[in-house]
């Protein structure tokens, strides 16, 4: 009946489907509707009716919903678009028929049931198309006037509900007129409010399917541009361990060139030559120190959304680098205290870059700090924060210089007076891990009495136990 | 300190003027020295010189040969070369903690894993440094043996 399908695409033929099967299943609770009511109102209400034909159509209504059930479970899902509607259509047009055949075999247009055709159109908005519907509604207007003109004229039988009526209604022209009216309006007007508020539901289906398909897109591009930034990352991080190699490798040689000739092993050296060696030798480690710092800086500000994130626990990497650090004080004649908690204090970072952080601020401890001097390292667990605090009795930082100190090659002039070396990178290096991390860094401490660093990162939530930083 | 006289260093190192230092400072301690100057020779020096310690600059012009060195040697069919200890010397600064990656054609070594070697130096090495590491070495070397 039915001319446009219903069904558009694949979304809505499945929805078309699942509405068949559940129109089957109520179709199942209708026969037993009927069955119960044929049955029911005679023995209730003291009505008479003409059960054996009520009977038969309602057998073969269930007979029908059978072969419905069948169809609709067994055939195969490549079933199109039109079939599934043609089917869907089929059902609501022989619906129409036996609910006809019942009327008629229960009064016909005496029969209050005769409201039931809205169940109908209500249901074939649901399924059908617009169109289709207010074809089954013409459908719908045409059997039951049909039947009503034909019992009123005589052509076929009228089978009277004794006991519901008082007088044959059917007959009567103004009673026919007044009954069919108010089902032919009542019809169209269902058909018209129930279409208009499906179809509304069926727009915003479509637009929430088209939704749905264009944030699959969208997270997908997302996910390949993530892919790419990572490969990026990657990318630069290689480029710099090969252009820190580069750097290094001729200096190196370098400066192992000028040593062996400082150290008298490739013939004798007068006193002017070895003192202008040795500075040669002395500018070509600065040169080297320098190109560590800045390959170092450039792989600390590598996009944090791209750079390695594992669980690390400080206390065990404090434990770990403790004897280096050990090592590192004593040859400085400086003593050393590490204190951590006994239990993990963990945060998400990149291993590799807290490392280099804490070395960074015990080497600038340890550097700076005169013989005899202390260094203290301390990690302690906040709310939410792990802190880990260097404090030595060093040359300290001066209050002016607090702001500065942070920037790139720059040294305070107490640093650079100390004699001892330094890139003025290190500090940069420290920020910049932590910035990178979310975390915060404070400076206490005045001019000659010493230098506290305190850096502190958010905490990993507790979750996993965490991974133990290798050192080679 | 020990004495290294007689210890047979192999010396695998691309840079000439890096080979070249090394070899004046071995043999001021008495070594004798074989060199190798990129990763062909250094795979077969190992097994018709049998030195007692390998010297390795791990970053060689394509940048993996160095660690392929290392395992094809760990995988030597020669358990005197598979058991020869190799030390890797880095240019790039030692405390940076890297791990090396092979790529994905090795099969031996997953990614992540640490080089099987016996120790890292950091260029440029002093005399000191690198006699003591490689004392360091030989000794370890001597205990693990039966």
């Amino acid at each position: 009946m039915a001319t446009e399908p219903a069904a558009a695409n694949d979304v809505e033929l499945e929805e078309l489907r699942d509405r068949i099967s559940w129109l089957v299943r109520l179709r199942w609770i209708a026969v037993l509707g009927v069955f119960a009511t044929v049955a029911a109102a005679p023995r209730l209400l003291g009505v008479q009716l003409d059960e054996r034909p009520l009977h038969l159509v309602t057998a073969l209504l269930a007979g029908y919903n059978l072969v419905a059930w069948i169809v609709s479970r067994f055939v195969p899902a490549a079933a199109q678009g039109a079939a599934v509607s043609y089917f869907a259509n089929a059902q609501i047009a022989l619906d129409l028929g036996f609910l006809t055949a019942l009327v008629h075999y229960s009064g016909g247009a005496e029969n209050p049931f005769a409201f039931y055709y809205v169940f109908h159109v209500v249901i074939g908005s649901i399924l059908l198309s617009r169109i289709a519907t207010y074809l089954q509604v013409s459908l719908a207007i045409v059997l039951f006037s049909g039947m009503a003109l034909l019992e009123a004229t005589g052509v076929i039988s009228h089978h009277h509900v004794e006991g519901l009526f008082a007088e044959e209604l059917y007959r009567q022209p103004v009673y026919l007129t007044a009954v069919l009216f108010c089902v032919a309006t009542t019809l169209c007007l269902c058909a018209f409010l129930a279409t208009s508020i499906t179809s509304r539901l069926r727009r915003r289906e479509a637009e929430i399917v088209q939704l749905s398909t264009s944030l699959k897109e969208h997270a997908d591009e997302l996910a390949a541009a993530y892919d790419e930034l990572r490969q990026l990352g990657v990318q630069q991080t290689e480029y710099l361990h090969r252009a820190a190699h580069h750097l290094r490798s001729p200096l190196a040689s370098l400066e192992r060139m000028l040593a062996v000739v400082c150290e008298g092993r490739t013939g004798p050296v007068s006193e002017k030559s070895q003192e202008m060696i040795e500075r040669a030798r002395l500018r070509v480690r600065q040169m080297l120190d320098l190109a560590r710092d800045l390959l170092v800086l450039s792989r600390a500000r590598v996009s944090s959304a791209v750079s390695r994130r594992d669980r690390v626990d400080l206390a065990a990497l404090l434990h770990d680098m403790a004897a280096e650090f050990e090592q590192q004080a004593a040859s400085a004649s400086v003593s050393l205290s590490v204190s951590c908690p006994s239990m993990p204090v963990e945060v998400q970072a990149d291993p590799e870059a807290i490392a280099e952080l804490i070395d960074n601020l015990v080497s600038n401890a340890v550097k700076y700090t005169t013989p005899g001097g202390r260094v203290a390292v301390v990690l302690e667990r906040r709310p939410g924060l792990a802190e880990i605090r260097v404090s030595d009795t060093g040359i300290g930082i001066p209050a002016e210089e607090r702001d500065r100190i942070f920037e790139e090659f720059y040294r305070a002039p107490n640093a650079q007076d100390s004699g001892k070396d330094g890139t003025g990178l290190g500090l940069s290096i420290v920020k910049a891990i932590v910035e990178a991390h979310g975390g915060a860094i404070g400076i206490d401490g005045r001019e000659g009495e010493g230098t506290a660093v305190s850096v502190t990162l958010p905490a990993a939530s507790r979750v996993a136990p965490s991974v133990p930083v290798n050192r080679p | 300190m020990g004495d290294l006289t007689g210890t047979k260093v192999l010396v695998v190192e691309d840079d000439p003027d890096a080979a070249e230092t090394l070899e004046i400072v071995l043999k001021d301690e008495g070594c004798a020295v074989i060199r190798a100057a990129d990763a062909q020779d250094g795979l077969s020096k190992p097994r018709s010189e049998k030195p007692d310690v390998v010297l390795l600059d791990i970053m060689m012009p394509s940048g993996t040969e160095g660690f392929h060195l290392v395992w094809n040697l760990r995988k030597d069919p020669d358990e005197q070369v598979r058991d020869i200890p190799i030390i890797v010397l880095i240019a790039i600064h030692g405390t940076t903690r890297l791990r090396f990656y092979p790529d994905q054609s090795d099969t031996v070594y997953g990614p992540g894993e640490f080089l099987p070697v016996q120790g890292f130096l950091d260029k440029p090495a002093s005399s000191e440094q690198l006699k003591a590491k490689i004392e360091e070495v030989l000794s370890q070397a001597k205990t693990s043996s039966p």
